[in-house]
């Protein structure tokens, strides 16, 4: 039976940090990753998933049972979770063997044996964490939370003690994992490619708050604020000076300010929303002018990294560019006018369009 | 939140706490202003025209740095000379370092006073030093064990060797402090070797000293303030000896862990053989002297045999047998039974105060700070004729319990400390991952947080035995322990008993040695697993 976990207005209060409230919800069998750059409170959210932290308000459900509130606070070990930790946390004195007898039970020996197959580590089965390479602890973390047969699972940036060889086949495990058994899996990472790949769905958090949510692909292809963009597309994000109420000035020219948005806004730069090309000695630039940083080989021309002001713009070109040299960079793409992120700005609704008008 | 049965342990070792260090302390503190004829300030008021006991205090301070001094000299000096170092035989007499810890002071004094004459501030002070030392040393060679070869080399490349050394002695810095600090503890808080003294023809008193013979002289007619006051005095001694005990705690806390790259060998060039001098002067003065000076004695010295003999020895072998015997058994199930009782007491305070309240290192810092003979005056003076004790039935305030409860009392706080600063080494994140699992807190206990701490638990127990088998201040105060082999040697040898005494002394130090040595016996362990 696979159960659904749903977090509502849950926050916590401490003397330098606050989180919160962040509400969402993950279906049954699904799997959400919370992205956001470190001290985002993402892994503090997991803590409290987990019942290692106590929320001071809001609360969570796991399936049917309110496991968190303002006067519930189920203990870890009743709530039926599952949790992979960051290092992979293993008792240093146990066998791998050893870690799944004691995590469950009433896993038999043979069981016990089986599970250990199933992760690959049938062969490290007498040996304790300290003789382990980092992916094969990782794997014995992630087989030590499931074996007592969670509902759910929570995973604490599982791939980053992973070298790279190893990331795709504890992926792989992962998923396999986490399907045949139904589990509901939530996980926290700062890293896009590590939550693009075990989950379907994201939330983005930024210094404690929600700044959106939605599927991952939604969220890479259509970000409603610019810090989601800069975070999981990398974008660059231009800041504009008001000009007026209704037009916004940017180093692309003058642009509408998007219907209903009153916020401090960004120019959001895509990945290949610009064109950069070289500029000659005495030209004058039609956009930006930036200096090439780098020039890589990309299908149809070439990807070129420019410095522009502070930020960096992923522009393309159609030949390569030195170096160091002056550019020009025009728009490919209408002009992506975004606030920042929702905390701070009055959000677009759904049907407000973004596109600005020159 | 964890259940009330989970938390059973450590609700006991507070209650132990309250009712065998903060009781008989608070107690002895309000009798200073309780006397005969109700509330009185006399014995405070006391102290300010009583000179004869700030000479005592300040002799005792004087004494104190001097020891510790000394003690820096000769522990921290092996260690310095012995840790990562190419010094002949540094690989066994680094190790060694901490024999002298199984020496009781005692038996130091009573064999440098078997040599000559040892009256006067700088024997005593070299005495206890010496005694003192084996803190320094273990001290250490542990800060020098845990910094880091790699930070080593980057100050020896940047700015040069003798700039490296500094830096080096700067890292170590906190664990010689809490070294240092600890030797002075035991100095000012000694009372055993300088009363030695005393009838040896010292002609200067000590502080701890004095709280004994003023305490034992209380049936003779000595007025209440004269009772009282070095007892007054004792408190803001204390506090300020508990805030330098405090302070270390958290210096050694701040301190970097972690796995760490060892020190490379640092080569003492022309100075390889010279620095030999070190080590033997510490560890001959330490061991050598009182083993040769005791072994002499069983041959007949003291009895001016001359020549003397194996016959006499084993004469000497069958008196301590006939006479020494039930004190020896007497000492090593004492010893045994604190050791056991202080880890299982000291286990929840560790865990307590590593993992949720800091501030009760304090709290289990404080019997280090206070002198032993404060200490078992206090308990003397709680329990004596107690009607809580007389509830427990039988006489629990003369018996092996009360002086097994006194003597965890004064050593607690080097297994709570000591584990303290292990638990504080485990990852949390390990502690967590088996919160999540349905098992019972016994379980996890037993098969999470206790095996990795049972390394140390062992070192604890070990180190909490050996002071235990060594004390001599608790057991001239607690009845049951008056028995103990320590207390009957350092009475023996005024009454011409030094050959069964030397049989006793030298047994004594074989059962010191041994049980530490055990599982280094058995599982073949490196030597330098022992510091």
């Amino acid at each position: 039976m696979t159960l659904p976990v749903v977090v509502t207005e849950l926050g916590l209060q401490r003397a330098s940090f606050a989180l919160g409230p962040v509400s969402f919800a993950v279906p049954a069998g699904g799997r959400l990753a919370v992205v956001g750059p470190s001290g985002s409170g993402k892994t503090t959210l997991l803590r409290c998933l987990a019942g290692l932290e106590r929320p001071s308000h809001g609360s969570i459900t796991i399936g049917t049972q309110v496991v968190a509130d303002e006067r519930t606070n189920v203990p870890p070990d009743r709530r039926g979770v599952g949790l992979v930790f960051q290092d992979g946390a293993l008792w240093s004195h146990m066998t791998a063997l050893q870690h799944l007898q004691f995590a469950a039970p009433g896993l038999s020996p043979a069981d016990a044996r089986a599970l250990l197959q199933r992760g690959g580590l049938a062969h490290l089965e007498q040996r304790r964490p300290d003789a382990m390479s980092g992916g094969e602890a990782q794997r014995l973390g992630l087989l030590r939370a499931i074996a007592p047969g969670p509902k759910v699972l929570l995973l604490d940036e599982p791939l980053r003690s992973v070298d790279v060889h190893q990331r795709d086949s504890l992926v792989l495990l992962l998923r396999t994992l986490a399907d045949e058994r139904g589990l509901t899996s939530i996980l926290v990472t700062h890293d896009r490619d590590e939550a693009l790949a075990l989950a379907t769905d994201l939330v983005v958090l930024h210094e404690g708050r929600l700044v959106e949510q939605g599927a991952a692909m939604q969220l890479l292809r259509e970000p409603q604020t610019a810090f989601t963009a800069a975070f999981l597309a990398g974008a660059a994000c231009l800041p504009t000076t008001a000009d007026g109420t209704t037009r916004v000035t940017t180093p692309f020219g003058a642009f509408d300010r998007p219907a209903g948005v009153t916020a401090d806004l960004r120019l959001v730069l895509m990945p290949g929303d610009t064109t950069a090309t070289a500029l000659a000695r005495g030209s004058t630039a039609l956009g930006a002018t930036g200096r090439v940083l780098a020039t890589l080989p990309a299908e149809n021309g070439f990807t070129v990294r420019v410095a522009l002001g502070d930020q960096i713009v992923l522009a393309r070109s159609t030949e390569p560019l030195a170096v160091g040299s002056p550019v020009s960079l025009s728009l490919r793409q209408p002009a992506r006018l975004l606030p920042w992120d929702r905390g701070t700005s009055t959000f677009p609704t759904a049907d407000s369009p973004t596109a600005a008008r020159r | 939140m964890k259940s009330v049965p989970a938390r059973l342990p450590l609700f006991a070792a507070l209650a132990f706490l309250a009712v065998f260090v903060l009781v008989p302390l608070a107690v002895l503190a309000a009798q200073t202003v309780l006397g005969p004829d109700g509330v009185t300030f006399d014995a405070w008021r006391a102290i300010a025209s009583d000179e004869y006991l700030l000479a005592q205090t300040l002799a005792t301070l004087r004494l104190g740095a001097a020891a510790t001094a000394i003690s820096l000299l000769l522990g921290g000096g092996h260690a310095w000379l012995t840790t990562g170092r190419d010094l002949p035989g540094a690989s066994w007499l680094g190790p060694l370092g901490v024999a002298p810890l199984v020496m009781p002071p005692i038996f130091i004094a009573m064999g440098f006073a078997d040599l000559g004459d040892v009256s006067g501030f700088w024997p005593c002070a070299v005495l206890l030093g010496v005694s003192s030392a084996p803190f320094v040393a273990v001290l250490t060679a542990r800060g020098l064990r845990s910094v880091d070869g790699r930070a080593y080399e980057s100050a020896w490349l940047l700015r040069g060797r003798p700039r490296a050394e500094l830096w080096l002695l700067r890292a170590i810095a906190p664990e010689l402090l809490a070294g240092c600090l600890l030797a002075f503890l035991f100095t000012v808080a000694d009372h055993g070797v300088p009363e030695f003294l005393t009838v040896k023809g010292k002609t200067w008193h000590t502080y701890a000293e004095g709280i004994f013979s003023r305490w034992n002289r209380r049936a003779v007619g000595t007025t209440f303030a004269e009772l009282q006051s070095p007892i007054v005095m004792a408190v803001p001694f204390i506090t300020a000896l508990a805030c330098l005990l405090w302070a270390a705690l958290r210096l050694r806390a701040h301190a970097a862990t972690g796995i760490v790259r060892p020190l490379p060998v640092r080569h003492l060039g022309a100075w390889r053989w010279p620095a030999l001098l070190v080590p033997l002067a510490y560890l001959g003065a330490g061991i050598g002297v009182p083993l040769v000076v005791l072994a002499r004695w069983v041959l007949g010295s003291a009895q001016r045999l001359e020549p003397m003999s194996l016959d006499y020895a084993r004469q000497s072998f069958a008196k301590a047998v006939d006479q020494g015997l039930p004190d020896l058994m007497h000492s090593l199930w004492l010893a045994l039974g604190v050791a056991l009782f202080v880890v299982l007491l000291a286990l929840p305070l560790a865990r307590q105060s590593a993992r949720r309240w800091p501030a009760l290192d304090f709290l289990c810092a404080l019997p280090a700070a206070v002198p032993a003979i404060l200490l078992g005056i206090a308990l003397v003076r709680s329990f004596h004729d107690s009607p809580w004790l007389r509830a427990l039935g039988g006489d629990f305030y003369a018996g092996w319990g009360f002086a097994v409860c006194g003597y965890a009392a004064r050593f607690l706080p080097f297994a709570a400390l000591t584990l303290a600063a292990q638990v504080r080494r485990q990852p949390v994140a390990a502690e967590e991952a088996a919160s999540l699992v349905a098992r019972s807190p016994i379980a996890r206990a037993l098969r999470i947080h206790l095996p990795p701490l049972l390394p140390a638990t062992w070192s604890a127990a070990v180190l909490v035995f050996v002071l235990a088998l060594r004390e001599l201040d608790l057991a001239v105060v607690l009845p049951a322990a008056n028995a103990t082999a320590v207390r009957r040697l350092a009475n023996a040898v005024h009454f011409q008993h030094e050959d069964w005494s030397g049989v006793i002394a030298l047994l004594l130090l074989c059962i010191a040695v041994l049980i530490p040595l055990l599982p280094t016996l058995l599982a073949g362990r490196r030597l330098s697993s022992l510091s």
